[in-house]
């Protein structure tokens, strides 16, 4: 090809003369347009590759035994019989991996398979690798285990009443092994202030389970090649601390171990720390020399879990007449399950994350966490925070209707505003959460609705904030929590390697619009190379709605190196200044004269014969200074806050006590959209996992412990004619620290939903519903109870109904 | 025991062998190596696995590989011609309406099926049609707005062509 | 993925060759038509047999027709089929609804309407896998000798939860079952036992070839209520069905109210004849039958539903059915 007909084809697709000074008045050439993801057409022709759809030659399948008892002390082990068996190639057990593992470095409590003790129905016990499936599970049969099966609490009231039973031993003797953790915090005088308050309501609240159900189930392949070297395929979220744990559990050179993430198939929270799989699938391929898979069934994956603690919060909040908020005092019990997982910082969150979006005066928090036999709690979006969001949001509530003040007033009334600091001493900066009650407030026309509607129709409001990203990694050290490396290619193409793991949420997309906005290459010219610890720079994983805020900043800080080298010798090509030199649309231009011109490729090679290969990488590191000095004051702190508000509008049947969420408005402040597509298939996605926790879901336990429902029938998730439509509105506060002013989407918008339906039922029928989920049984029995109170003379009929006739027929 | 069973996958027949008590999912993942389809619950309660049968949505994780023998089967790589996209690939990427993506191509094959039979769905039918996939990361809404778009598409290409 | 036991999976093409395939391995072999019940249960080792004889290709068993006086259907037509025939939405459009209302499109394109009559009873503590009923220590239905629904029963009380028999019943259709001794026909309404072992008077050896449905005489009506937490997907919590003919005064001439999903058989509830034959369908008219329902049903804790909400739903939707019946003079037979 001639150099003319490489500058077509470089040029075909960039920006016409016109378009170029059209582009110069723009602030932004790619963020804040609706653009495609870079991953939308592998998904869509059905090309991605899962880590369940990789085959490796010789690849042998493993399965794990699991308790079948909710608390049992293991007695033997006898694999003999599962060795003997023809296609048996391995056979594992707790004993072959002694080290003890978790996600938080200080509560190591869980081996990748059990030993000595079964801690609830699905504990792992031992594995074996044969060269099918078929094979491995006929080989689980013929090992015996000789169990001592011991009382299981499966109540977190009952275990903390029977330290005689401990599930795991206490850290200081004579404790009680069954607390998991402990945290009191109080800020002012919250007990004074409740006294010295015109309003107290009381109130108990319940949150039950839930769990993340990623339609994929987790998978893994393991493979230790002839060298010595384990490369691990995980459907993980957290590549990094993967790459971690599996080293130091299996007493390996940390750089000899490599975790690739393939693409994931949702994870939510549930992804978000090593599982026994993980751990079990490169024993097995250290012991065969061969790779190993491991797919959960999806019984396996309920048993997994890490999903939404059920919480027990009892709630005191005080406001004066006027509504303003003067004391809240909270007292939470969670329900963990078997093992730690996140539990230390959930037990954390459940107190600090809710000192906003509302000012309070005083506030006193105190929140336990008890081990109990059954599959171990974790993070699931909107971790930690989803469930005292829930009794906060309807105390306001029950607050407003107590002064008769209108519920979106009382919310502003309690306004924290931007640049300030919560009453637990967090930096907050941006904040848009009063444009996102007036969106809200306008879209749904709440003023004609709140109240107005015929008794079984009624709207609700709620509105949290949530962070963007922690303050601080999960094992302490002050290297940067992400870092982004480009290297730029003679044509143009520039690939990024970033360790962030794109689980759904568009972070590889994300990451390539900055790089096309910086350096002004088509969007189709940038690859994404994510989460592969052998080739990417360390990123800490998919949670905590980080990655936009730190992976992004990482990315600008790259690209921007790059960008002033190109600038800098195109300017000198022309005998310009390096600030009049843009790069945009497949262009190097004069932005004073967009007719002098050269292809981005060129540009790139001009840097690259003045400054050698290009390459550049940036990192992000949180500033330290945005928290209280307290013990846990770093817990919680973010560099920045998303708000929402949502109204949530529905209808409820009275007879029967089906709720239908009729619509949600969703109006969040994000910061900024870097692509308002992604940003509002993440609020809608948010609002419709809140939407199905408040009604539906249930992740519970039968008396033996035995998982209820593990099953995509019987655990219900909503289908598309459960969901409620949704509206989308963004709010953009404009981060000052965020990349471009951006900060979460992702985990925000689910909090509101939950509270925010719980109010509409209130509007609607008059029935406060307290604990989760409001399914027919609970509403039904509430408005019935209602129903005899008003007969009874006892209340008002609402909304001047006519009082139930023959409550309970 | 293994059978050869001779199948039609996107056109394509050819003879193979299957443990007899495979089905048909597994057959396209493991043995003809059609990983798009997708396995999400084990046992017909999620829809990630939906393949086309002359034209029809089934699941394929509870369907005896035998079954399909005789029929067209079309899995989401056979979605597309070799002209390129099928619009509801297009209209899904550029509504974002895959997100993680496991969902997808189970969703497309409902989406197909039911535009096939029904060049301009209403909103309820989509929802209706689609009411056996389920999508975790969505909402639906996205998804409603691809199919949406797509029917429009397929309209406009059906006017250019004359039809 | 849950995998499934090895089988040998025959594929007749008439009637014969099915039947003496069933006779041939007698004892370790089971019928499959659409299989969106069985292989379900098969991955949970619920049923393990050697030998799968399928039915959808079997001739004798396809066809929707109108033939002396009756809606014949093949009982391997798909329940999408049945949904949407022509002459099953004119003729019964609550039985094509009630077909419309199982499950989601696959299931419907896969499923048979013989399947949905012959579907097995469900419980909690059935339809999970081995390792699961292994923990729990099995039950009376499978495996084991305990019931967990009702502490210390000795009978099986699994769940009916098929959609289409209780409307079938409501409209007094009849099914022809083969075997080897010929074709025999049976009222659906006597079809179901209640043991949630076996709920059916069906031998193993048999095959249910086709359901037959009366024309109702001018007048009657019918309607398929269900009661479903997720409006797609899931099996009913509660089904009611009815069906009634009124005459020329808008009296009552005949009733038929089956409700389903709480036992192992749909229960016909009794004593309509007195409450309501010869009278207007007035409010105290149907409250009475509702009432009737509503102490004829005790539902159990066989599915993951409070009982006593489901027990206060019968009259709901017993009414609910009756102003439906009322209100849409064409949801009918």
């Amino acid at each position: 090809m001639k150099l003319e007909d490489f500058r077509r084809k470089q040029t075909e697709g960039a920006l016409s003369e016109e378009e170029l000074r059209a582009a110069v008045e723009r602030e932004f050439q790619v963020i804040g347009r609706r653009l495609r993801r870079t991953d939308g057409l592998a998904k869509s022709t059905g090309r991605a590759v899962y880590t369940d759809d990789i085959a490796l030659p010789g690849m042998l399948h493993a399965k794990i035994l699991r308790s079948p008892h909710a608390h049992a002390r293991i007695l033997s082990i006898d694999v003999t019989r599962a060795l003997e068996l023809e296609g048996v190639h391995a056979v594992v057990t707790g004993s072959d991996m002694p080290v003890a593992y978790g996600i938080i470095p200080w509560t190591r409590d869980e081996y990748p398979l059990c030993i000595d003790v079964a801690r609830y129905v699905g504990d792992g016990v031992a594995a074996v690798a044969a060269i099918d499936e078929d094979t491995a599970n006929a080989a689980l049969d013929l090992i015996d285990v000789e169990y001592e099966v011991l009382p299981a609490l499966l109540d977190p009231e009952e275990a903390l009443d029977h330290p005689e039973t401990p599930i795991h031993e206490p850290v200081k003797p004579g404790g009680n092994g069954n607390i998991s953790k402990h945290v009191k915090l109080e800020f002012g005088d919250a007990a004074a202030m409740l006294t010295a308050s015109d309003v107290v309501v009381e109130g108990e609240y319940f949150f039950e389970g839930t769990t993340h159900t990623a339609i994929e189930p987790h998978c893994a392949i393991g493979y230790q090649d002839a060298a010595g070297s384990l490369t691990v395929w995980s459907a993980t979220q957290v590549p990094h601390y993967l790459h971690r744990e599996l080293a130091r559990v299996l007493d390996l050179d940390v750089a000899r171990v490599r975790v690739v993430q393939p693409p994931i198939g949702g994870a939510f929270g549930g992804k978000s720390e090593p599982f026994d799989l993980e751990f079990c699938v490169a024993k097995l391929s250290m012991i065969t020399g061969r790779p190993v898979k491991i797919l959960y069934t999806r019984e396996e994956v309920f048993y997994a879990h890490r999903g939404r603690h059920p919480m027990l919060m009892r709630y005191a909040t005080g406001a004066d007449r006027n509504g303003r908020i003067k004391a809240v005092n909270a007292e939470t019990i969670l329900d963990g399950g078997a093992y730690s997982s996140f539990g230390l910082v959930t037990t954390y969150y459940s107190g600090q994350l809710i000192t906003a979006p509302y000012q309070m005066e005083s506030y006193r928090f105190e929140s336990t966490r008890v081990y109990t036999n059954k599959p171990c709690c974790g993070p699931k979006r909107g971790h930690g925070s989803v469930q005292p969001r829930f009794a906060i949001e309807v105390q306001l509530d029950k607050i407003a209707e107590a002064l008769d003040i209108d519920p979106i007033e009382i919310r502003r009334r309690n306004l924290l505003g931007a640049d300030t600091r919560t009453v637990n001493e967090f930096r907050v900066t941006s904040n848009g959460f009063l444009e996102c009650l007036a969106e809200a407030e306008r879209a749904s026309e709440w003023t004609n609705k709140y109240r107005r509607l015929p008794y079984g129709r009624g709207v609700g409001v709620a509105g949290p904030c949530y962070i963007s990203g922690t303050n601080y990694p999960i094992y302490p050290n002050e290297m940067p929590q992400s870092a982004v490396q480009l290297q730029v290619d003679r044509s143009g193409r520039v690939a990024v390697f970033s360790g962030a793991s794109e689980i759904g949420q568009g972070s590889d997309s994300m990451l390539a619009y900055i790089v096309a906005e910086e350096l002004g290459v088509p969007l189709d010219y940038v690859r994404i190379l994510s989460a592969d610890t052998d080739l990417t720079p360390v990123d800490l994983g998919a949670y905590s709605s980080r990655v936009t805020f730190m992976c992004g900043n990482a990315c600008i800080d790259a690209a921007r190196k790059i960008k002033k080298q190109v600038r800098e010798a195109v300017a000198e090509s022309w005998g310009a200044k390096a600030k009049q030199v843009a790069l945009a649309g497949g262009w190097a231009f004069d932005a004073k004269d967009t007719a002098q011109k050269m292809p981005i490729s060129e540009a790139f090679n001009l840097a690259e014969t003045r400054y050698g290969t290009l390459g550049a990488t940036g990192y992000y590191n949180t500033p330290k200074d945005i928290h209280g000095e307290y013990r846990g004051g770093t817990i919680g702190s973010s560099p920045a806050y998303s708000f929402t508000a949502h109204v949530a509008e529905v209808e409820v049947d009275p007879e029967t006590g089906f709720v239908e969420v009729q619509k949600i408005w969703i109006a969040h402040d994000c910061g900024r959209a870097l692509n308002p597509v992604l940003v509002e298939g993440q609020m809608e996605g948010s609002a419709y996992m809140g939407f199905a926790e408040a009604i539906m879901e249930a992740h519970v336990f039968k008396e033996t412990g035995l998982h209820n429902a593990p099953s995509l029938l019987d655990y219900k998730i909503p289908t598309s004619l459960d969901t409620p439509e949704m509206e989308s509105l963004i709010i953009e506060s404009i981060d000052p620290e965020g990349p471009y002013g951006a900060k979460e989407a992702g985990e925000g918008p689910l909090h509101p939903s939950i509270p925010a339906i719980a109010n509409a039922i209130y509007d609607a029928v008059g029935v406060r519903m307290d604990r989760l989920p409001f399914s027919p049984p609970a509403v039904w029995r509430a408005i019935r109870d209602r129903g005899a109170r008003e007969k009874a003379g006892e209340l008002a009929a609402w909304k001047s109904r006519a009082a139930l006739s023959a409550a309970g027929d | 025991m293994i059978e050869p069973i001779v199948l039609t996958v996107n056109g394509d027949t050819r003879e193979v062998g299957v443990p007899s008590h495979y089905t048909l999912l597994e057959t396209l993942r493991y043995i003809l190596g059609l990983t798009g389809s997708k396995q999400g619950c084990d046992k017909g309660d999620c829809g990630a696995c939906t393949v086309l049968l002359d034209g029809a949505p089934v699941l394929a994780c509870i369907l005896p590989v035998q079954e399909a023998i005789g029929t067209e089967i079309t899995t989401i790589e056979g979605l597309a011609g070799a002209d390129g996209t099928h619009p509801l690939q297009e209209a899904l990427d550029l509504t974002g309406a895959a997100q993680c993506g496991f969902c997808t191509p189970g969703i497309l094959m409902s989406a197909a099926a039911l535009l096939a039979e029904n060049a301009d769905p209403s909103h309820d039918e989509i929802r209706s049609a689609l009411s056996g996939n389920l999508c975790r990361c969505t909402g639906y809404t996205k998804i409603y707005e691809a199919v949406e778009r797509a029917a429009r598409a397929g309209q406009k290409q059906s006017q250019r062509a004359g039809r | 993925m849950l995998r499934l036991h090895p089988y040998v999976y025959h594929r007749p093409t008439t009637l014969a060759e099915a039947l003496e395939l069933l006779r041939e391995h007698a004892g370790d072999v089971m019928s499959i038509a659409g299989g969106t019940d069985l292989v379900p249960n098969m991955k949970h080792k619920l049923f393990t047999p050697g030998h799968l004889v399928a039915l959808k290709g079997v001739n004798e068993l396809h066809g929707i027709e109108e033939r002396d006086g009756e809606l014949v259907i093949g009982a391997a037509e798909t329940l999408t089929n049945v949904a949407t025939h022509p002459l099953v939405k004119e003729l019964f459009p609550a039985l094509a609804e009630a077909a419309q209302a199982i499950a989601h499109p696959m299931i419907r394109n896969q499923g048979t309407i013989g399947g949905n009559i012959c579907l097995d009873t469900r419980c909690t503590y059935y339809n999970q896998s081995y390792f699961w009923r292994d923990a729990l220590g099995f039950c009376l239905k499978k495996d084991g000798d305990l019931c967990h629904v009702v502490k210390g029963g000795t009978k099986c009380v699994a769940a009916h939860s098929a959609d289409t028999p209780p409307i079938l019943m409501a409209l007094g259709a009849a099914i022809d079952i083969a075997s080897a001794a010929g074709v025999r026909s049976e009222p659906l309404r006597d079809f179901f036992t209640a043991d949630g072992i076996w709920n059916k008077k069906l031998e193993r050896d048999e095959i249910v070839t086709r359901v037959r449905v009366p024309h109702g005489e001018a007048g009657s009506r019918a309607v398929y209520m269900k009661v479903r937490e997720r409006q797609s997907v899931d099996f009913p919590l509660l089904g009611i069905a009815l069906a009634l003919k009124l005459n020329d005064g808008a009296a009552v001439d005949s009733i038929s109210l089956v409700v389903a999903a709480l036992g192992a058989k749909p229960r016909v509830v009794g004593g309509l004849e007195k409450l309501a034959i010869g009278r207007k369908l007035a409010p105290d008219v149907i409250e009475e039958v509702a009432q009737q329902a509503y102490r004829q049903c005790n539902p159990l804790d066989n599915l993951i539903v409070e009982i006593e909400w489901r027990r206060a739903m019968v009259p709901v939707y017993v009414r609910r059915a009756f102003e439906r019946i009322l209100a849409e003079p064409r949801a009918v037979a």
